[in-house]
């Protein structure tokens, strides 16, 4: 394991010094370092953002929230912001990892990373996030859905960093987050599924069941149909199951993760009936 | 390159590689209650405060701690009287092997000066990064549950 560590302290410097071959961005560090050390990945040069200035905002843009790369976990956690205006991204934060994960680990982190595992990845997903990317050919914006494309694959290309990402506010909508893992912490999703509904509208998306988080579009436009109710559970389930792909890896089966699937769904849209719907 | 560290209130030059991590150099400078154990970010044994929050020096580098406050168990030890944090754990059983317990006992006192009264829950909850193979948790839970008893804080459990 030998590689060079640089540590640019300005947005320029970083731009020049991601021109160079075979390096990586780091944030936290949560992810790479131990990728690196598995032997998955090899750089010659790793670009710390430790020493970069700002990038670590949290800014309410109306009806958007507008997060920093440099934004850790447990400083999202602490947001008034995130609190008042994005529940269901607090949800999804809380399962992340340990505190000492929180402490290091990015959101914008976890978006680069494209695991179809990442936790926060499911609330961008559900408030139609937007990345925001910083480049040679100076800023623009990509749908989430778009810059991740598979498992560790987005749309980032030689030069560029992920300067931020927005997503729309979601306080008014009830949010639910549910992870199933091998254990409560650090472990990683065999199957989750989040959700926000409002009236008759339903936002809905799993991850760890697909090459990438998965927003099921056709069960939300059942449930709008249908008036905010589900009228047969498995027409619903039917729909939700036309975006989910699984693979059997070393945490669970594929037949395990639909079963999962299914189970979650069931026992999620039963508590919620007595809740909200 | 040189780097300085600023480890428990001392400032120590070090000569270091660029990609080494703060477990490697911390170790190297004697503080060797920071465990090296998974090694990849998974057992919490490497814990170290960085500016009174935890974190797992195994995957931080060094170089990025400069100008950060660092502290390890070593620190919590003064003029032989023990932290009521390490003491707690020696009253409840909390440290069999000892191994995980600098990990615990830091993550620990990052929780109760954050939340001086954490409940049961919390306390879990803080501690879940922090991997134990001889006890189930249960004595280090109480070793700080009881921290909060004998301060006077309500138990909600």
């Amino acid at each position: 394991m030998s590689f060079d560590v640089l540590m640019p302290e300005s947005e320029d410097e970083l731009l020049t010094l991601l021109m160079s071959e075979n390096a990586k961005i780091m944030a936290g560090g949560t992810d790479i370092l131990v990728r690196i050390r598995a032997g998955k990945i090899k750089p010659e040069k790793i670009i710390s953002l430790s020493k970069v200035r700002g990038m670590d905002e949290i800014i309410d843009k109306g009806d958007r929230i507008y997060i920093g790369c440099k934004v850790t976990h447990s400083a999202a956690l602490s947001s008034e912001i995130l609190k008042e205006h994005s529940p269901i991204m607090l949800m999804a934060l809380r399962e992340i990892g340990s505190p000492q994960i929180r402490n290091r680990g990015t959101i914008v982190g976890n978006i680069v990373n494209a695991s179809p595992a990442g936790d926060s990845i499911i609330p961008l997903y559900l408030s139609n996030a937007r990345v925001v990317i910083s480049g040679p050919k100076g800023e623009y914006k990509l749908p989430i859905e778009e810059f991740i494309k598979g498992p560790g694959k987005t749309a980032l290309s030689i030069g560029e960093f992920v300067r931020a990402v927005e997503f729309e506010k979601s306080g008014s909508w009830y949010p639910l987050f549910y992870k199933v893992g091998q254990r409560t912490a650090m472990a990683i999703a065999i199957a989750s599924i989040g959700l926000l509904v409002k009236d008759n509208n339903l936002r809905i998306a799993f991850g760890s069941v697909a090459p990438t988080v998965v927003r099921a579009y056709k069960a939300e436009r059942y449930f709008e149909r249908n008036n905010g109710n589900i009228a047969v559970m498995d027409e619903f389930i039917e729909l939700c199951m036309e975006y989910i792909s699984p693979i059997d890896d070393v945490r669970a089966s594929a037949w395990y993760r639909k079963e999962v699937i299914k189970n979650l769904l069931r026992d999620t849209f039963n508590s919620l009936r007595k809740k909200v719907l | 390159m040189m780097l300085e560290l600023t480890v428990n209130g001392r400032v120590h030059s070090v000569e270091i590689n660029p990609g080494e991590m703060l477990l490697d150099v911390l170790r190297r400078l004697g503080y060797k209650s920071v465990r090296r154990s998974c090694d990849n970010a998974s057992c919490g044994n490497c814990t170290v405060l960085l500016d009174g929050k935890p974190i797992l020096s195994c995957t931080t580098f060094a170089a990025r701690a400069t100008g950060h406050k660092i502290e390890t168990v070593e620190s919590l030890e003064k003029d032989g009287i023990l932290h009521p944090i390490q003491e707690s754990l020696l009253e409840t059983g909390g440290a069999q092997c000892g191994f995980c317990i600098p990990g615990f006992a830091l993550t620990a006192k990052a929780l109760l000066e954050e939340n001086p009264e954490p409940t049961e829950e919390e306390i879990r909850e803080a501690l879940n990064g922090n991997l134990c193979r001889c006890t189930g948790y249960e004595s280090q839970i109480r070793a700080i549950l009881n921290i909060t008893h004998k301060r006077g804080g309500l138990s909600n459990d």
